[in-house]
């Protein structure tokens, strides 16, 4: 039986529906994406600040500017921080919940709802609701913690800056873990029900089916969730923003880009270290991909 | 016009020819103001129908505004016909050539009654005019003060250290100096109106840091904070807190001294609906070292941008935003305080100003920060002063390394 | 019997992690909806679970004509605050239709198409995902206005299907490479064209991941605050996100307003995921019918 594509003839018709259905992705990312980006990375050789005439060509002295200036280097030792907690929390917890969502029977509908819902929140109301939990005089946190015994004395969160960082990463992944939930849940979906009783009759546990049939199968849908969390924390901005706004303890790389091209009005190198933020983004995904896509490789 | 032939030869688009990306007809006049700054329609329909012009009100948060005027400005387009200016980019927007000069275009006789329109020159051209009074006066709760025994408002930073420590010892108030310490603007000015109250100055006419003594205004103002901190006069929540969550407090009654009021907030402060403390608060001249009270000015003010399609009307919406009668209507339904003198003595005179004779007389030392002028590094500078000052209130740095960082910063800032 | 107490820990489990899962995210929702009932002059307080008195007053300022409280007169946000929301329905209806579309038929050609450049393309796109909107919002204003596309649904669409495709295509590609090609093959032989096979056999077997993909482009969409910043000036087409913060008024956070203002914002995205979760849950028995 001829099973894979390549094979096939190929249909003279085949070009002309591949066309069809490719152009618009061409036209709309090319436009709107490949452009704009050409563009700025063009600008980041050279000098443009609003403020300075002319705009010479400076070559990579914008980025050499960014690695010798330490507020950059702090901006990225935090954003790795954050890239780290937020990636590890969100993909465990998106799991847990995807595969609880897909064993609940009774609610199912509900309990996804329920899942979204922190999405759901405009990203500004959301920081605001977590600002007043974790406020030093009036917030739940302390309150609960005091209640409970865990602490004996109020404690001003943001002044450790590991606690910071820690409450900062905790706001975006309680925004962000819906999204791995619903990419690991449609994923979790679209395996047919019968390779489990194959591997139940098989004599295989809960724990070596979700190893041997599971996972393998899902495979694609983690290396996307781990991608994009991946990528939303290096965006990361208005939580560390509105929770404690330029300080250097959470400053991310996205907060200093913003200071730098829309405060201090020195474009290019803002642009430059959005760049270096994009391929740093991409560097990382791509770990998880090839990894993943290597280790599944199962046909 | 360099800049932006190289922007679009490196885009080789030929969008530089839609200067007038608002792509609105000429009769059209938008206008991009803060929420506080939008006046009710009734009013707004009046100046639409006597210009003959439709008004395109553009509403956005403090925040965002200057994100939406820098992204258009380095598009090459005007984001409207008259804009929000903050005094703190002037510096920048002057250097950019952002924004028309407006002399000669609004009458001189009412840019002289605003004392603080010389704020918004830059090398000598108005580039913009304010509509919102805003400066420094110290805002105290009068009870607590009465309460603690203590007869009069402290006229000196030592008299209000030691009233705060009255205050705290009768357990009136836990923490009686209200300050942001947070990594935000609010921290650093109050940081540089402090400066002055200690006597001293941010920077020389070389813009050399006058801070670093031991003995300058600038390092007694942070030795001030820090120390006030350590005793326990200033909540340790602090470090979190922005300027309007420090009204907050005030608002509710647990801090006795906002020390950088502001001077618009006292209509607030005085409102039962709105503040728990509307029958105590009472405002006195900002204390100082000297004997002789010193303030800053914050304002803020309207603008045209280059290549806004509608300048013609935009200068008319300016006339008219500083008329007298629209001044007073901005005041009763904003709360904007009346940028013109003659205007603020009206209102005192019908009884309309809350604390009216103190912010007269407070309102008559205004100075600007910069006495230069606001340079285009400030931005860059003030930020670094606000991460500095919350990592000294953190503990992570001594008061004589802030200093020296506050220093580094602005010679940082201003190097290239 | 055994079988029920064999089952007993693990139900118990499933008990406890769905508690787990409710506490954690309605914990902080239920947060604000408590701060949205609370008198502002209350907030600075002892928190509570429960407000000592409770009011409507936010709601009122965002649903009244003109209320009073306290006796003052407060002005209601009703139409800015409807206009905004349809502004925020609109365009992320849109963008989800359009980006759904796209990113079905163009994954499709990904996997089962052969055409030049195919893999290399599909890279490209899916590594757009990591560009920060600061890098491109500036040449992309520029590119707006000259297109005429500054305030206009058209214009915030097309910006939200760039910044959304790349992630539903990956989810659409991953989708249909895991799913057998007899079935398709099966249709061939029987004389049916590609484009009949997309649309009546491989598209409803991939519900779930098209119903995942309408969430996450929507959900995305719905939480946008730069691009709307920037290329919605007025409220014909300015979104919640960029509205709600103008609640933070010069000398006042209204923490209450704006709680309330989210609080209705939560509404219509969850009524959509509830509405879709039906076919995503339907697309399981499509899944265990193969």
């Amino acid at each position: 039986m001829p099973s894979s594509s390549p094979r096939r003839s190929r249909k003279p018709g085949e070009l002309v529906l591949a066309a069809a259905l490719v152009v618009p992705i061409v036209a709309i990312m090319g436009g709107l994406v490949f452009w704009p980006l050409a563009t700025s990375v063009l600008d980041s050789f050279y000098r443009v600040d609003p403020m300075r005439p002319g705009t010479p060509f400076v070559g990579l002295a914008n980025y050499s500017g960014l690695l010798a200036d330490g507020n950059v280097q702090t901006a990225w030792l935090n954003t790795f921080a954050y890239v780290a907690m937020a990636v590890v929390l969100e993909t465990i917890g998106g799991m847990g919940a995807a595969l609880l969502l897909n064993r609940v029977k009774h609610g199912r509908q509900w309990l996804l709802a329920i899942t979204v819902l922190p999405w759901c929140l405009p990203p500004v109301v959301n920081a605001i609701v977590w600002m007043w939990i974790f406020n030093p005089s009036y917030g739940l946190l302390n309150h609960a913690l005091l209640w409970l015994g865990v602490i004996d004395a109020r404690k001003v969160w943001f002044n450790d800056q590991a606690t910071a960082l820690f409450l900062v990463s905790l706001v975006h992944v309680w925004r962000m873990m819906p999204l791995t939930a619903v990419i690991l849940l449609a994923a979790l979906q679209s395996i047919p029900r019968d390779l489990y009783e194959a591997a139940r009759l098989d004599g295989a546990g809960p724990i070596k089916s979700f190893r041997l049939v599971t996972l393998p199968l899902i495979a694609g849908g983690i290396a996307i969730a781990l991608s994009q969390s991946t990528v939303f924390a290096f965006n990361l901005f208005d939580e560390a923003w509105i929770l404690s706004g330029s300080s250097l303890d959470t400053r991310s790389v996205i907060i200093q880009v913003y200071l730098t091209a829309f405060q201090n009005l020195r474009f290019s190198s803002g642009m430059a270290l959005s760049i270096l933020a994009m391929i740093a983004s991409l560097l990382v995904s791509l770990i998880y991909v090839l990894r993943v896509y290597r280790e599944t490789r199962y046909d | 016009m360099k800049r932006r032939d190289f922007l679009v030869s490196a885009l080789t688009l030929p969008l530089f020819a839609s200067i007038a990306g608002n792509a609105l007809a000429a009769d059209t006049l938008t206008v991009l103001l803060p929420p506080w700054g939008t006046l009710p329609k009734e009013m707004t329909d009046r100046f639409a129908t006597e210009a003959g012009v439709t008004l395109d009100a553009q509403t956005l948060g403090w925040d965002d505004i200057r994100t939406k005027i820098i992204t258009s400005m380095v598009a090459g387009t005007a984001p409207a016909d008259a804009t929000e200016v903050d005094w703190s980019w002037v510096g920048q927007f002057g250097a950019a050539g952002w924004y028309e000069p407006l002399d000669g275009k609004i009458d001189q006789a009412v840019i002289d009654d605003i004392p603080t329109a010389s704020i918004f020159r830059y090398d000598g051209k108005l580039l913009a005019v304010p509509y919102n009074n805003d400066f420094r006066i110290l805002i105290y709760n009068k009870a607590h003060l009465d309460k603690a025994g203590i007869k009069a408002a402290p006229t000196t930073p030592d008299e209000m250290l030691a009233a705060a420590k009255a205050v705290k010892a009768a357990g009136i108030a836990d923490y009686p100096i209200g300050l942001p310490l947070s990594s935000t603007e609010g921290a650093s000015t109050a940081w540089y109106l402090l400066t002055k109250a200690f006597g001293g100055d941010l920077f020389d006419k070389d813009f050399k840091p006058l801070f670093t003594a031991k003995d300058s205004g600038g390092y007694k103002a942070l030795a001030f904070e820090i120390g006030a901190l350590k005793d326990g006069l200033i909540d340790p929540a602090s470090t979190g807190l922005k300027d309007v969550e420090v009204q907050e407090l005030f608002k509710a009654g647990k801090i006795t001294f906002d020390v950088a009021g502001w001077a618009g907030n006292l209509a607030l402060y005085s409102d039962p609906a709105k503040s728990q403390v509307s029958g105590d608060v009472a405002a006195a001249l900002m204390p100082s070292v000297t004997g002789k009270s010193r303030t800053i000015g914050l304002p803020e003010a309207v603008g045209i941008p280059t290549g806004a399609a509608n300048g013609k009307a935009a200068e008319a919406f300016i006339a008219w935003v500083t008329k007298p009668e629209n001044e007073i209507a901005g005041y009763e339904t904003l709360g904007n305080l009346p940028p013109r003198l003659s205007v603020l003595k009206m209102l005192n005179e019908q009884g309309k100003l809350k604390q009216g004779d103190v912010l007269l007389a407070q309102a008559a030392v205004v100075e600007p920060l910069i006495a230069q002028g606001t340079p285009g590094w400030y931005p860059q500078f003030s930020t670094a002063v606000a991460s500095t000052i919350n990592q000294a209130a953190k503990g992570q740095l001594s008061v004589d390394d802030a200093v020296a960082a506050i220093a580094k910063a602005a010679e940082d800032a201003q190097k290239d | 019997m055994r079988s029920l107490i064999s089952t007993l820990p693990g139900r118990v489990g499933t008990v406890l992690a769905v508690i787990l899962l409710v506490a954690w995210s309605l914990g902080p929702i239920y947060w604000s909806l408590v701060t949205s009932l609370t008198p502002p002059l209350h907030l600075l307080g002892a928190p509570s679970l429960w407000p000592h008195q409770i009011t409507f007053e936010h709601y009122a300022k965002l649903f009244g004509a003109t209320s009073l409280s306290q006796g003052n007169a407060v002005q209601s946000v009703w139409p800015q605050f409807s206009a905004a929301l349809a502004n925020s329905l609109i365009t992320s209806v849109l963008a989800t239709v359009v980006t759904v579309a796209i990113a079905a038929f163009g994954a499709y050609a990904f996997v089962r198409l052969e055409f030049p450049g195919r893999d290399l393309l599909f890279v490209a796109v899916v590594a757009t995902l990591a560009i920060p909107a600061y890098t491109v919002m500036i040449p992309l204003y520029r590119l707006m206005i000259s297109l005429k596309l500054i305030d206009t649904y058209t214009g915030i669409t097309l910006i939200y299907v760039s910044a959304f495709l790349p992630l539903a295509l990956w989810l659409m590609r991953s989708v249909y490479q895991a799913m057998p090609i007899s079935l398709e093959e099966a249709a061939w032989l029987d004389g049916a064209g590609r484009v009949y096979t997309l649309v009546h056999i491989v598209l409803p077997l991939a519900a779930p991941g098209l119903i995942a993909s309408a969430i996450l482009t929507f959900l995305n969409a719905w939480g946008q605050f730069m691009v709307p910043l920037v290329f919605s000036p007025t409220l014909a087409t300015k979104p919640l996100t960029v509205l709600i913060p103008e609640f933070v008024t010069r000398n006042y956070i209204d923490f209450g307003l704006m709680n309330a203002a989210g609080i209705l914002a939560i509404i219509p995205p969850v009524l959509l995921v509830l509405f879709l979760n039906r076919y995503l849950v339907s697309g399981l028995m499509a899944g265990a019918t193969k």
